[in-house]
């Protein structure tokens, strides 16, 4: 299996759960749970 | 395979937008899925929609830390960015040709007879300024009349948006028609435009202007999986480049950064040249291994 791909996944990972432990997923649920008005197209 | 796609496709955007209970409970889903981003472009004020839009996602997340109150913990957005690393590493541009409900409208507008065209090449590169300019530089420096950063991307560009966030939106909730102004006319105006280019051409949202196939075609050349060419086999029919949807010559062009990885050459390949399967190291050319 190629070791570049292999490290990749990893670092992705890492930064995977980096991020739910810094919050993102609040975050993002926070996001998705408003309708987007910009998707709209307001203004 | 095709018939295995399309309903792998059909599926995929069907079971992403089983929110039906919109048009009497609140106008979009906000139950705890939507924590999750979709692997494709797919808006997340459709109304049906369960997931987020990972574009959209990634936008909010660098738009954010422009107003970052002292004392608060950044949001740089590293699950999202890790979360669609993780697929582009493992399976590249595959999601496009399989699980993105943009694209699965984008093939279906292309089954409409009518003349076909080819896509003028260099309008390829098109998407990486969508990415760097719309997703990253603009939602962190352009500020809006309140000081904030903006998805500009969904705001100004994206037909998904349009199609399956605004327009369901607009009929559903009537008094969101007195806000409409110049960013919705805008953004109609490209769906549209973009909708009559999908049934001359194909994929044309995702050749030229798709941030997210852009962001998985830079790993195309080191993912896990790849397509796999067998030279020997091959007879240069061209039957491949036929029927590939974003004009891949897969037999000339290894790991290609337009190949969504549809699998459509491997069932128009008659003579086994082409495969799919994990990607193999590659052995060193003849002349490196006769001097060792």
């Amino acid at each position: 299996m190629p070791k570049k791909a292999i490290w990749l996944i990893i670092l992705f990972t890492a930064l995977f759960i980096l991020g739910i432990n810094t919050g993102d997923l609040e975050y993002l649920m926070n996001l998705g749970n408003t309708i987007c008005l910009s998707c709209i197209g307001v203004g | 395979m095709v018939a295995l796609r399309w309903l792998i496709q059909t599926v995929v955007a069907l079971g992403t937008n089983a929110y039906l209970l919109f048009p009497w409970g609140s106008v979009i889903y906000q139950g705890p899925l939507k924590a999750i981003c979709h692997p494709g472009l797919h808006c997340y004020s459709c109304p049906a929609a369960l997931l987020s839009c990972p574009v959209g996602a990634v936008q909010n997340f660098v738009a954010s830390l422009r107003y970052l109150t002292p004392g608060a913990i950044p949001h740089l957005g590293a699950m999202v960015v890790g979360y669609l690393g993780f697929i582009g590493t493992l399976v590249g541009r595959l999601p496009c040709g399989w699980l993105c409900p943009f694209g699965f409208i984008q093939d279906l507008l292309n089954k409409i007879p009518s003349p076909k065209f080819n896509l003028w090449a260099p309008l390829r590169w098109l998407k990486y300024g969508v990415l760097v300019v719309m997703v990253i530089l603009m939602p962190f420096f352009l500020l809006d009349q309140y000081g904030l950063g903006q998805p500009w991307f969904c705001k100004l560009l994206c037909p998904s948006g349009t199609l399956v966030g605004a327009i369901p939106l607009i009929a559903l909730k009537p008094q969101l028609w007195t806000t409409l102004g110049f960013y919705f006319w805008n953004k109609f105006t490209i769906m549209v435009v973009i909708i009559i280019l999908a049934v001359l051409i194909s994929r044309p949202f995702c050749r030229m202007l798709c941030p997210l196939g852009a962001f998985y075609s830079l790993f195309s050349r080191m993912t896990l999986v790849q397509l796999e060419f067998t030279e020997g086999n091959c007879v240069e029919c061209r039957a491949c480049v036929r029927v590939c949807p974003t004009g891949v010559s897969p037999y000339q062009q290894r790991d290609s950064r337009e190949c969504i990885m549809c699998l459509k050459c491997l069932d128009a390949c008659h003579f086994q040249a082409l495969g799919f399967g994990l990607r193999r190291p590659v052995p060193p050319p003849k002349e490196a291994r006769s001097h060792s």
